[in-house]
């Protein structure tokens, strides 16, 4: 190899293990991504005539509707994130269990699609199926069960409910079928030899291993359904007082506040939130790491 | 000790549920979209309808551009950061992982909010601004898609031997790694065009027409065409990301053929 190329290639790679590539990619973040949250978060410390204030947070920290919203938030993400991760969680071990090579792989996929499926379209077509006239309501009325007859409709609380699942539970199946797929089968064997039942074993073992990744998926699919909106929105019109959904009315002018930096702390409130939703989930996953070495 | 086996109880009550829970709103939604009119009968009435309702293609056609866009976008801006990073800038890799991750933990409601705050008016004024958002959305996705089809090819390896033969870094790039990569890059491609064209959040915030803000407009008036719509939409959303998942598939297969 000559002196010259020696030098050449010394210099390109000096050159090239810099930051300067990654430039654009930086830039763009920074621009698109970092600043328009900081941004929000400095205006929401901004009172009318743009002066420092807390006065934006006040709602939100005492009992009122914007508290409210920040409650059924809360506990919608709480439900859907329960329902998701259990039923997910059972459908994930029989997939594993049971479903193998090409079927396998096209309920992955089907998984794949429907866990991405949250959006206008859900909404309207539960419409479809679970409105006043929709077909499924229409069926069940058939067999002689009104399911409008108590307090259920689908704009409300439960039907939210019943359309975040539709999301949650496929997402669960997803992020949760490795960490089943990678309970070995020497540990089942070990504790079977050393006189365990398989009762015995998933109490000891199995579970105990799996609990990591499950809370750690079940912060995922809180934080998911914490930040939804398209759906919610479409299906309730508002009738259903959500986080989301009152920065939306907010920024349409729909709602006139007194304040005009609430959203931007409504907004702030949100990321805040779902930043201590992430922290759980990263820290589940790094107990869940521990296994998979 | 006899074990009693589980398989049948357990894979019919999965079943059983599983049709409750997906199979069953998606029949509804579909028999109810071919209602006929007066909600008599069957017929493709309200996917006519959706065909003759103004700005119907208008609102297709700014969504179908702006997720072509924000696709190649995401392609020139990702494709050689992806590249240099598992290349040389392995030290950079963690702030990397943790900005692409950013995304799924920022609420899209609050960005929504922080663009309107912080973007400057002449780009607040062109529904091109939503092109950039959509690829920071989709950033979580590209990213994984992008590394995992990246971490199954022997990168190093490929690009010591494409520069020996004398290629310079672009046609390394472009006649090398890319071709290696395809699959991860299709991915990464489709995933950002669906997320783009059924993105609702960010656009119906910052007051754009497309596709799925114009649908909640139009479904205000006619709720049997909205479903038509979004059965439409979401059997569009099945289809296309169905080619994703066989795509990648095959790509994945033909790579490990070619070692």
């Amino acid at each position: 190899m000559g002196v010259v190329e020696v030098r050449a290639r010394i210099r390109s790679s000096s050159r090239n293990s810099g930051v300067l590539p990654l430039l654009p990619f930086f830039i763009f973040t920074g621009y698109f991504l970092l600043w328009p949250v900081l941004a929000v978060t400095i205006r929401s410390f901004k009172g009318n005539n743009n002066e420092w204030t807390l006065g934006n947070y006040r709602p939100i920290l005492h009992t009122g509707p914007y508290l409210h919203a920040f409650i059924t938030s809360l506990k919608l993400s709480l439900i859907t994130g329960l329902i998701g991760s259990l039923l997910g969680a059972f459908f994930a071990y029989v997939i594993v269990k049971y479903a193998h090579g090409k079927f396998g792989a096209v309920i992955d996929s089907i998984s794949a699609v429907f866990a991405n499926s949250g959006g206008v379209p859900l909404a309207f077509m539960f419409v479809a199926a679970f409105g006043t006239e929709g077909i499924v309501t229409k069926l069940l009325k058939d067999f002689g069960w009104d399911i409008y007859a108590g307090h259920f409709t689908i704009f409300s609380f439960t039907g939210v409910v019943m359309v975040y699942s539709f999301f949650q539970v496929p997402l669960m199946v997803l992020v949760f079928k490795p960490a089943i797929a990678g309970l070995r089968k020497e540990w089942e064997e070990a504790s079977i030899n050393l006189g365990a039942n398989s009762f015995t074993y998933w109490r000891r073992v199995g579970i105990p291993i799996l609990i990591p990744s499950f809370v750690g998926a079940f912060f995922l699919l809180f934080a998911g359904g914490f930040s939804a909106y398209a759906t919610a929105r479409a299906l309730t019109v508002g009738t259903v007082p959500l986080v989301p959904i009152i920065i939306g009315t907010l920024v349409d002018g729909n709602v006139v506040s007194d304040q005009t930096n609430l959203g931007d702390a409504l907004a702030v409130g949100m990321i805040v939130v779902a930043t201590i939703v992430m922290a759980g989930y990263i820290w589940a996953q790094r107990r869940a790491a521990k296994w998979r070495s | 000790m006899k074990r009693i086996s589980l398989k049948w109880p357990l894979i019919i009550s999965s079943s059983a549920l599983a049709i409750l829970i997906f199979v069953v709103p998606l029949y509804g939604a579909t028999v109810y979209s071919f209602k006929g009119a007066a909600g008599k009968g069957h017929s493709w009435a309200n996917y006519q309808w959706l065909v003759h309702q103004d700005g119907f293609y208008p609102a297709l056609l700014t969504s179908l551009k702006l997720a072509v866009l924000a696709a190649l976008f995401n392609l020139f801006l990702m494709v050689p950061t992806m590249v240099y990073l598992n290349l040389k800038g392995r030290k950079f890799k963690s702030i990397v992982d943790f900005l692409c991750i950013l995304p799924l933990i920022i609420p899209v409601v609050s960005l929504a909010i922080g663009a309107q705050v912080a973007m400057p008016k002449f780009l607040q004024n062109t529904e091109y601004e939503l092109v950039f958002f959509f690829v920071i959305i989709a950033l979580p996705y590209t990213y994984r898609a992008l590394d995992t089809s990246l971490q199954t090819v022997q990168l190093k390896t490929l690009v010591e031997a494409s520069r020996s033969l004398g290629a310079s870094w672009s046609t390394t790039i472009i006649r090398v790694i890319v071709p290696a990569i395809r699959s991860g890059i299709t991915g990464a491609v489709f995933l950002t065009f669906a997320l783009s064209i059924g993105e609702y959040t960010i656009t119906s915030l910052l007051h754009w027409e497309t596709f799925p803000t114009w649908t909640v407009v139009a479904g205000q008036q006619n709720i049997l065409g909205a479903i038509a719509i979004s059965v439409f939409s979401f059997v569009s959303a099945i289809a296309l990301l169905t080619v994703i998942a066989l795509f990648s598939k095959k790509g994945v297969e033909r790579v490990e053929v070619d070692e």
